[in-house]
């Protein structure tokens, strides 16, 4: 797995290092407004990927794809970093410099550091994260790395006395020395929080920063004794079954305050915002009940959360996994993990996303990120290390990196890697990388 | 001066407004503003661009040019947190003085920015020099910060930004009381460790020009009087407004006499025998029910553990340790089992299935889940008063507490430590076992001493006393209700639950410690996957198939319990027969937690089981009517003991171990 050096260099940065203001562009899957974002072709596709037993080295492990069509190697596997153990690879993000990758384990609870900026061909282990829960005062479950100026945001998923989903929003600064422990707020002490409905649950997931109105939103899964259990257990458990989070939680981004706390039932996943100056609303999914909500500021300034779209049939456990909304928040992109489906809703009207595109990208789908020109679409399969699936009929791809095209309307796959085959893993979380930001 | 903050609405706009403007700062920031390069960013321009995209369209303005478009949080509303040692080192003062860093700094709230005078990015340093232009506006009206506040702005470039050249930059800035020092390295050499502590790389770019950019990232450094670094600012966060509200909350600080950061504020220590719940999510699949989430972080106390177990005797049986317990080895072996680094991964310990906040079992799950989340098949029992089983484990398969602990420790889909060696050495290594180990035993961490000193923890773990005992053993009359009293008289008698569950004339365990099959195992062996409901959210309950999950979905596990110990055929899917001292506590019931609340457990008796080859024929239907129903679950909730919330809020106030301390 050599790199070889590109000719020409052909990203473009809509941000460069000494001028990082790009909060009114496209997302590029979703980054920190904070980060100098990709603008145009990246050439790398950084897959965190979970070991599995009995494939390969069954190391998680940090995959570099070149995805650059001018490469000659494009559409291949070009560096893998193995580890050690397996942590519950999971999510991933850059610091605001886009220097290092962050990539959590949510079982082991290690940060994996990674250098991107010295060769981005080839990423390599800087720093290795211990202490994440005795630092943090007992959070398990490092998930979202969400850069802030200077420091990372750290969301956890759960605690250690009891592994289930109450759990704080820690912070490290970009070194790596542990900031503080935002606890989320609970009903015994909600800190200065409104409870605006019935839940105030304490549980955590993803985190996205709308700083043009110094808002930070929370979101919320589950406990450790969950995301970590077999999916069919889990299912057949109706006391686990109990232990989802049903909270969105809206936050002083200054000073990092919970301001107001959400009924979102359900299980709200993932957040993305919306990228307009004048949109100041976000969206997330809720796994189990399987809707679209949106979290918008109202004309009084009050922050609300409203059901906006159904996806699919919830009684068949499509589990809308990753979203991820368009640059100019004209789409919003949903992957329904169970049944393998890609979705585009029209977000026309804000409140009314309209589902106006499906196509099945594999037998389970996770993950999705798209370049912020909206033309490049990838997917990873894997959803959790004991949820994804054991078995796919013939012909159905099981763990699986996709490269498409976004083209008048739709996705043509321009590669893929099987990840079994090539004894990687389980591919999870993918983030961009182009020598250009470095230059 | 002020018109300027309307102005800057936009770039050009902004061009045209300091071109009308002949103060000595906004001559300044045209020049500034000029030279960088606003219609043609060299910094966004990259061989192969793709020309559709907008790269190289006018730069967006940071926010710090524009008016704040929210409302900023309250100065001394809230707390900065510690993020760093500013470091010090030489400079020079735009006077030519020599000066260490820190001097500037010490006893002031100081804001430092770096910045090069040639630096031609408009949302770089102009922008951290123009937000601290404003800042000391805002200050300087504020007033009497004179004294306390400082605004620093240190050079990347000392061979062309010489003392001489900043003095001359900083006459372009009226006078003001709030001190604004422009300062110089003496050297690159003397400059590179201030910038790798502050991190700020040097690296260097030939412009087309023949001039050079010097590459960094914009930050602006807010530093108390100790030098400690509160925040850092990006040109996306760098905000005059925010900024200054930030300066006055740590200038609180300072004149509210703390040399440190305000403490975030912390839990009131509780009582330990104050119950802090967790919220069981009682009634979740209604659409009423509300959370009653407690906080992790409560603040619990440690008790006398020896003392507390003798004191609430009353009801258990006389038994006498087989080594005396000391206090020594009590709180060796409460250390050993909340430490998580007792599993292959250091993410288990004992605590994570008997969690003492849920009674020492676990109430969120039906059956627990180890390592790795590999399934285990059957619910965690709670270790409270585990010193009296006669049989451990639902198979009853061990006998002594001391010896039990390897199944767990080397159990793959439990702690899946791979030996007892390996348990021991892990042990070893760190050095405040190893330490305890000998004072407590004048002996390393061995399989005896190991599970001596979990079982010593254990041992402790006694609840009696509870209000059943203090009426049925203590003779008052008051200590239940009528009631519980009657459910007692249906459990000893009509119900005949005693047969298993027993008391004796001293003492009760509520349990004979055999094994019975009542059918739960059966069915769970031999029944097929049918629909069946799920809770999605409160009050959202849907028919689920199965086989919507079945690829996600392991082969289920087999379990047939006592079986599983003899190979008898007539021991297929017998369990043994749990104590019932807290069973209020210890939700979900029977060996798999299949069996939510205590009511339903009474209808599943009194309905006699299960059918199946095997079943006890002590089960068998009885003909309870709702009162009795009723009474019997009345009696059962009087079981709980009297210690039993001191016992868990020790648990919770225990150190748990984990990665940090092993090297």
């Amino acid at each position: 797995m050599q790199f070889k050096p590109l000719v020409t260099l052909t990203a473009v940065l809509l941000t460069f290092m000494v001028s990082t203001v790009g909060s009114v562009f496209a997302d590029e899957t979703c980054m920190s407004p904070y980060m100098a974002k990709i603008a145009g072709q990246e050439d790398y596709v950084y897959v965190w990927t979970l070991g599995a037993e009995g494939v390969g080295d069954e190391q998680d492990k940090l995959v570099t794809i070149d995805v650059n069509p001018k490469s000659e190697n494009y559409g291949t596997i070009i560096n893998s970093l193995s580890v050690g153990g397996r942590n519950e690879a999971h999510h991933s993000g850059f610091t605001d410099d886009r220097k290092y990758l962050w990539a959590g384990g949510l079982d082991s609870n290690k940060i994996f550091v990674f250098d991107v900026h010295t060769d981005p061909a080839k990423p390599t282990l800087s720093n290795t994260i211990e202490d994440f829960v005795s630092a943090s005062g007992g959070v398990v479950g490092p998930h979202t790395t969400y850069a802030l100026p200077n420091r990372m945001l750290v969301t956890g998923l759960s605690n250690n006395q009891d592994h289930g989903g109450r759990t704080g929003l820690v912070e490290y600064t970009n070194s790596g020395e542990f900031i503080k422990t935002n606890w989320m707020p609970t009903d015994d002490n909600l800190q200065g929080a409104e409870k605006s409905g019935s839940y105030a649950d304490g549980f955590g997931y993803d985190v996205r920063a709308l700083p043009r109105r110094n808002v930070l939103v929370t979101s919320s899964f589950t406990g450790w004794n969950n995301y970590m259990m077999d999916l069919g257990k889990l299912m057949g458990d109706a006391e686990a079954m109990k232990h989802f989070g049903n909270t969105v939680v809206i936050w002083d981004l200054h000073t990092r305050q919970p301001k107001k706390i959400l009924d979102v039932p359900g299980a709200p996943l993932e957040l993305r915002c919306a990228w307009k100056k004048e949109n100041n609303f976000c969206y997330t999914t809720t796994a189990l009940t399987s809707e679209i909500w949106i979290i918008y500021e109202d004309e009084n300034q009050e922050w609300q959360a409203k059901s906006v779209a159904k996806i699919g049939d919830a009684s068949k456990i499509p589990l809308p996994v990753d979203i991820s909304i368009a640059a100019d928040d004209s789409l919003l992109w949903v992957n329904t993990w169970n049944d393998g489906q890609t979705r585009v809703f029209d977000l026309s009207d804000p409140f009314a996303p309209e589902e106006v595109y499906t196509k099945r990208i594999g037998e389970q789908v996770n993950m999705l990120s798209q370049s912020w020109d909206g033309k490049r679409v990838y997917y990873t399969s894997s959803l959790l290390g004991n949820w994804d699936k054991k078995t796919a009929p013939d012909g159905e791809d099981l763990q699986y990196f996709k490269a498409f095209n976004w083209t008048d309307g739709e996705l043509q796959e321009q590669f893929a890697i099987d990840f079994l085959a090539e004894n990687l893993g389980l591919p999870h979380q993918m983030r961009f990388g182009a020598h250009a930001l470095y230059q | 001066m002020l018109c300027i903050n309307r102005l800057l609405n936009s770039f050009l706009s902004c061009v045209r407004a300091v071109k009308a403007l002949t103060q000595k700062p906004f001559v300044f920031f045209l020049g500034v503003l000029i030279s960088s390069g606003v219609f043609g960013h060299e910094g966004n321009k990259h061989d192969g661009a793709d020309e559709s995209l907008p790269a190289a369209a006018l730069p967006v303005l940071a926010p710090g040019y524009e008016a704040l478009t929210f409302t900023a949080p309250i100065a001394g509303s809230y707390t900065l947190s510690h993020v760093g040692t500013a470091a010090s080192g030489d400079v020079i003062d735009s006077s030519g003085e020599q000066l260490q860093l820190e001097d500037l700094m010490a006893g002031r709230v100081s804001v430092l920015s770096f910045i090069y005078r040639a630096c031609n990015d408009v949302n770089g340093c102009p922008l951290a020099t123009y937000v601290m232009h404003q800042l000391r506006a805002q200050l300087e009206e504020h007033g009497g910060l004179s004294e306390r506040v400082r605004l620093i702005s240190m050079s990347f470039d000392p061979v062309n930004d010489t003392a001489a050249a900043m003095d001359a930059y900083k006459q372009s800035f009226q006078d003001s009381s709030i001190d604004w020092r422009f300062v110089t390295a003496p050297s690159i050499e003397a400059l590179e460790p201030i910038l790798e502590a502050y991190d700020q790389p040097l690296s260097k770019t030939a412009l087309d020009d023949d001039t050079v950019s010097i590459n960094h990232m914009l930050r602006v450094f807010l530093i108390d009087a100790n030098g400690s670094i509160r925040n850092v600012y990006s040109a996306n966060l760098l905000h005059a407004e925010t900024l200054f509200n930030d300066v006055l909350t740590l200038d609180q600080e300072e004149r509210q006499g703390q040399n440190t950061e305000v403490p975030e504020p912390t839990q009131s220590v509780k009582s330990s025998t104050e119950y802090v719940t967790i919220d069981r999510r009682e009634g979740y699949s209604e659409g009423s029910y509300s959370s009653s989430s407690t906080s992790l972080v409560q603040g619990s106390t440690a008790v006398d553990l020896l003392k507390l177990a003798k004191d609430n005797a009353l009801g258990l049986p006389n038994v006498s340790d087989s080594a005396a317990l000391t206090k020594e080895k009590v709180e060796l072996g409460r250390q050993l089992f909340y430490e998580r680094r007792l599993s292959i991964n250091d993410t288990f310990s004992c605590a994570m299935c008997h969690v003492p906040q849920q009674a020492f079992t676990s109430n969120e799950l039906t059956t627990s889940v180890g390592v790795e989340g590999r399934t285990v098949k059957r619910n965690a029992p709670t270790i409270l008063n585990v010193k009296y089983a006669k049989r451990l484990f639902h198979d009853a398969r061990e006998s002594r507490l001391d010896q039990q602990i390897w199944s767990p420790l080397l159990a793959h889909n439990e702690m899946a430590n791979p030996s007892v060696g390996y348990v021991l050495e892990k042990v070893m290594a760190i050095p405040e076992y190893a330490q305890q180990f000998d004072s407590v035993y004048g002996a390393p961490a061995t399989m005896h001493t190991l599970g001596d000193a979990l079982a010593a923890y254990q041992n402790v773990l006694v609840t009696g006393n509870s209000p059943f005992d203090q009426w049925y053993y203590g003779q008052q009359q008051d200590a239940v209700s009528a009631t519980a009293k009657l459910g007692y008289e249906l459990f000893s008698g009509k119900a005949s639950c005693a047969v298993c569950h027993t008391v004796d004339s001293q003492s009760a365990l509520f349990s004979d410690y055999q094994l019975h099959n009542t059918g739960i195992g059966y069915a769970n062996s031999m029944s097929k996957p049918e629909p069946h409901k799920v809770t999605l959210a409160p009050g959202v309950v849907v028919t689920v198939d199965p086989a919507s999950y079945a690829a996600a979905s392991e082969k289920r596990p087999n379990d047939l319990g006592y079986y599983e110990v003899t190979l008898q055929p007539s021991d297929r899917w017998k369990f043994k027969t749990p104590s019932l001292r807290n069973v209020a506590l210890t939700a979900p019931y029977m060996h798999n937690g299949s069996i939510a609340t205590l009511e339903e457990v009474v209808d599943f008796y009194a309905q006699g089981g299960i059918e199946n080859p095997e079943l006890s024929p002590l089960i068998r239907p009885l003909s309870l009517n709702e009162t009795e129903k009723a009474a019997l679950v009345e009696f059962m909730r009087s079981l709980t003991g009297e210690s039993v919330v001191q016992l868990m809020n020790d648990g919770m106030a225990a150190p748990i171990g984990d990665t940090r301390a092993l090297q």
